[in-house]
């Protein structure tokens, strides 16, 4: 069985290295070892290899460096084919693109990914990063609650809480058969409250097993990427993580698009 | 033993499922997510005891609990809830080795089927395991309606492809005893017997600890009886006794138990079925109704009433509302008076309870608990936490003091519909008597003549600590004229009585006098101008929000607007000013209850499960039998739509009964005059016609509604 590993795609500019802290504390909790991933025109020599990637050779201790030639997200994604990482851990984008959410390559992995991706804004920077407390917003459906396994796994090896957020708006429930919304009725909300927090956390451990985590139920009312990015700042949250269902073009992902505008904390993304 | 009974094959059991899709809810597969929610909406109980409809093997989200009117755990903590007791319901198979279960193998059929009409859980299931086994099961699970001590799990298995070794672990087994924190003990006989298609038994009865295995051959079939008695000490001084003695009985004669207790729920649905023509989901949904209100009384127990979930969920605690006096009530009151008894006998021997909470807060007479279990006591939770964090003080436990009026109101109309002598006289008139003494001390005398009631919350639970509010003073200022009422009517038919009874009120001869004046000076915030009640004091001047804005909302208003705004606003929770309309529609005139309902209803926000349905009412009577259908049908959805998620903690039985007055006294239109019960139908638009029986001063009418007029007869017999 090989070694479980989590893949980092550093270009060698200095927003990349914004990825590094997050994959390190990522790969001690999954006791995985880092696959930094270099992608470029030409293979550098090797006495230049760490100057090109802003890398001292400390940072080096407990990963593996690879080298691609080529078109970036390609070679990312064929590397993640070949190693079948846990995770990729990279920056949203390393150079400023107005009107863009992502830059090209960090896009292009996001969609075609074998493994959950997690997106670190540039502007973390090469700060220390730890991992306590996890927000899940969560639409309800048991689709979404079977994509978050990984990320309650996570959460539950690294002993972070785990926050669900739901967030309601005026619009149609979801019409997946189990889903558990914002209840319609709350005749008296001493008793509808504490029951309803509880069937969302049971529907949702039935399908994800959420072990010994600390879970915590939170809602809120609104659009829903304002109010998860509200949330994860009251809430000190260390990473957010959200099941997307897979479609990137317009109308599609609206909600991800605005959190990913909008972040400041690493971004864990799972296929819906 | 019948002549049919005789003739089945030993494995057979005496009753097939109904066909008729009016009268069954069914389940096809399996979503684990739902279960809850099934188990709530499956859930089958006689008012003695009610079970939840989960799986016997379990899943990964099974709540399988098995309630008794009654009784509760106060170990819980200071607010009561419904005890546990042993899941008698819990079967673990294997087929040679392997799991029985929905997560192993596949699932060929599964299908789970509400029987409404004969009161039985069905359920059918072809099940191939990892070894290519397919096994044809048939299980049936029901809660006596002939014996309610009685429980009853019958299982057929009959393997379709091999000869192998089953084993069955029924976890309960041999006679169980528990002491409730309360204090109740609850004794759970079970005795279990295995036949096969020869008729001989696998095992004994006596063979009660641990697992049994058998061998099974290809095509026959076996089949597996659990029969459980259950007795507390509510019951009996010696509930072990009884219930080892209930149960060797009960699997002597299994097949007779079914017979007996299909039989008993065939005349329950003769008294209380209401056919609709041409609205295949109104019929059903008002089956559902019936079916769950039902399965919820006990007319032999008068200590007990129905929580506002009845026996199907643990949510709201057992806890017992207004929902039973103003919404279950009129149900049993004209289907079902023995059970209607007993439940307004419960607001009787909780009296104690009333009477000290109005003592506590300054008053005379009784206040009933707004949340009420076994003594009477305020069980109101003081707060809670919401999921947004914040932590909510519970006030109504403190203010909303409609529910003595409504127990008054229930009070009377039992009486009026039963001329019930000897409740009135024994139980029913000091309810009335006491309810009236606490509006007198409850209402305050102000600078402008008037009386008024103060800091109180109405039906519209969104605004709190208000003046005036019109339902509250329209409902006292009726009970203080009745409290006036039946001491006139006491003293001059039961002088003897009366004198006993005034005397030990220690009811002075001016005292309904003085009722009868509050109740004329009391202010009622009446526009003679508008024909407008005002909600409450100020309320005319709040901010006026277009609920149309949020017409496709799936959440509460005040989620969507938060407390604050929705406190600054007209938005009601439910029906308030409505539902004073719909009480004392025969008090009101015409134009005022027309004026009343246009102005409240777009202002009503529908946050209450108890509202759709009143107002379906309501604006049927008023002839508007379009919007009463969409209401009707919202009402209907509370528990029967998919996605009604907070349906896992039990059917709302309140908005079931709502659901049933919006069909009989909305579209059926029945009154009752001082010359007896007669309709003025409003159909809704679909319903070809209405069909239905009820009890009228012990008279059993049956009523047939074409949209062009009614037929009705009259009948002194029993259904």
């Amino acid at each position: 069985m090989s070694e479980a590993s989590i893949l980092v795609p550093l270009d060698g500019s200095e927003q990349a290295l914004a990825a590094l802290p997050v994959a390190r504390v990522l790969g001690e909790t999954e006791r995985a070892a880092l696959r930094i991933v270099h992608v470029g025109e030409r293979k550098p020599p090797d006495a230049e290899l760490l100057e090109r990637l802003r890398l001292a050779a400390p940072a080096l201790d407990r990963s593996i460096v690879e080298v691609r030639t080529g078109e970036p997200a390609a070679e990312i994604l064929l590397a993640a084919g070949e190693v079948k990482p846990r995770l990729i851990v990279m920056c949203t984008h390393t150079a400023a693109k107005p009107g863009k959410v992502l830059g090209n390559t960090a896009t292009n992995v996001l969609r075609h990914a074998p493994c959950p991706v997690v997106l670190v804004p540039p502007g973390h920077g090469s700060f220390a990063w730890h991992l306590h407390h996890v927000l899940v917003p969560h639409d309800g459906t048991p689709t979404t609650s079977a994509a978050l396994r990984p990320a309650a796994e996570l959460a539950e090896r690294a002993s972070a809480e785990l926050l669900v957020a739901h967030v309601t708006d005026i619009g149609a429930a979801p019409a997946e058969a189990g889903s558990l919304t914002t209840p319609r009725y709350i005749d008296q909300p001493q008793h509808e409250w504490p029951a309803w927090t509880s069937e969302f956390v049971k529907r949702v451990a039935c399908i994800c097993p959420l072990g010994h985590l600390h879970v915590r139920m939170v809602l809120a009312h609104g659009n829903p990427a304002a109010e998860i990015v509200r949330l994860a700042k009251k809430q000190s949250t260390d990473l957010v993580v959200l099941a997307w269902r897979g479609k990137w073009e317009v109308p599609h992902a609206a909600t991800l698009k605005a959190i990913l505008r909008e972040a400041w904390c690493p971004i864990m993304v799972l296929r819906a | 033993m019948n002549a049919r009974q005789a003739a089945l094959h030993p494995t057979d059991l005496p009753v097939a499922p109904t066909v008729d899709a009016g009268w069954i809810l069914v389940e096809e597969g399996f979503t684990l997510a739902r279960e809850h929610e099934l188990e709530s909406l499956f859930a089958f109980g006689n008012g003695y005891t009610g079970s939840r409809a989960s799986l016997a093997e379990g899943s990964a989200l099974s709540s399988p609990a098995t309630f008794l009117a009654g009784v509760f755990d106060s170990e819980a903590g200071p607010v009561s809830g419904p005890a546990a007791t042993a899941d008698w319901t819990r079967l673990s198979a294997t087929i040679d080795g392997q799991p029985l279960g929905l997560d192993h193998g596949h699932s060929l059929e599964h299908r789970r089927v509400l029987d409404m009409r004969q009161g039985i859980l069905w359920r059918e299931w072809r099940h191939q395991n990892g070894g290519s086994r397919v096994t044809w099961l048939q299980m049936l699970r029901l809660a006596s309606l002939a014996d309610r001590h009685v429980l009853v799990q019958c299982v057929t298995i009959t393997p379709e492809n091999y000869n192998g070794t089953v084993s069955i672990d029924a976890a309960l087994t041999g006679t169980l005893t528990q002491v409730t924190g309360s204090g109740t003990t609850v004794a759970m006989a079970v005795a279990r017997r295995i036949v096969d298609s020869a008729g001989r038994w696998m095992g004994s009865p006596q063979q009660v600890v641990g697992q049994l295995s058998f061998e099974v051959r290809l095509g026959e079939t076996y089949r597996l009886d659990r029969m459980v008695a259950v007795y507390t000490s509510r019951d009996t001084g010696e509930p072990r006794e009884m219930a080892s003695r209930q149960v060797e009985r009960a699997i002597e004669d299994v097949n007779d138990v079914i017979a007996e207790h299909r039989d008993a729920w065939l005349a329950r649905w003769k008294a209380s079925d209401l056919r609709i023509e041409g609205d295949a989901a109104a019929q059903r949904a008002l089956r559902f109704a019936i079916y769950h209100l039902s399965s919820a009384a006990n007319p032999e127990d008068e200590r007990v009433s129905i929580g506002a979930r009845g026996l199907s969920g643990t949510a709201y605690k057992g806890h017992v509302f207004w929902d039973t006096d103003i919404f279950m009530l009129p149900f049993f009151i004209l289907t079902y008076p023995e059970a209607a008894r007993a439940l307004v006998m419960y607001r009787y021997h909780t009296l104690p309870g009333a009477r000290a909470k109005a003592a506590r807060l300054g008053y005379r007479g009784a206040l009933y608990a707004w949340e009420s279990a076994d003594t009477g006591e305020e069980m109101t939770p003081p707060f809670v936490v919401s999921p947004d964090g914040e932590i909510v003080r519970i006030l109504t436990g403190e203010q909303e003091h409609h529910i003595s009026a409504d127990v008054a109101f229930g009070v009377w109309k039992y009486w009026e519909a039963t001329g019930d002598e000897r409740f009135l006289v024994d139980a029913g008139a000091e309810i009335l008597i006491e309810t009236a003494r606490f509006w007198a001390s409850r209402a305050e005398r102000k600078d402008d003549g008037r009386y008024h009631i103060r800091g109180i919350i109405g039906p519209d639970e969104y605004h709190e600590t208000v003046d005036d509010n019109a339902y509250t003073n329209g409902l006292a200022q009726w009970n203080l004229e009745v409290g006036e009422e039946v001491t006139r009517l006491c003293a001059q038919r039961w002088p003897e009585q009366w004198r006993a009874l005034s005397r030990r009120l220690g009811l002075e001869a001016e005292e309904p006098r003085r009722w009868l004046q509050v109740a004329r000076e009391l202010y009622t915030g009446f526009d003679e101008q508008t024909g407008l009640f005002e909600q409450f004091r100020g309320y005319f001047g709040l901010e006026d929000i277009d609920l149309a804005a949020f017409a496709a909302r799936t959440a509460p208003m005040d989620v969507l607007l938060g407390r604050e705004r929705i406190k600054r606003s007209k938005i009601i929770k439910q029906a308030d000013v409505v539902m004073l309309v719909h009480l004392l529609w025969e008090r009101l005139p015409p134009e005022v209850r027309k004026a009343n309902f246009e102005y409240y209803e777009p202002r009503c926000g529908h946050g209450s499960s108890l509202s759709p349905a009143i107002h379906a009412l309501v604006a049927a009577r008023l002839g508007d039998a379009a919007r009463a259908e969409r209401y009707f049908r919202q009402a209907s959805e509370i528990d029967l739509s998919d996605n009604m998620g907070n349906a896992a903690g039990g059917v709302h039985v309140g908005a079931l009964g709502g659901l049933w007055q919006a069909a009989v006294f909305g579209f059926a239109g029945l009154y009752f005059t001082d010359e007896g019960p007669e309709h003025r139908p409003n159909l809704a638009p679909s319903w070809r016609s209405l069909s239905m029986r009820f009890q009228w001063r012990g008279r059993w009418h049956e009523v047939v509604l074409p949209e062009s007029g009614a037929e009705r007869r009259t009948t002194g017999d029993d259904p």
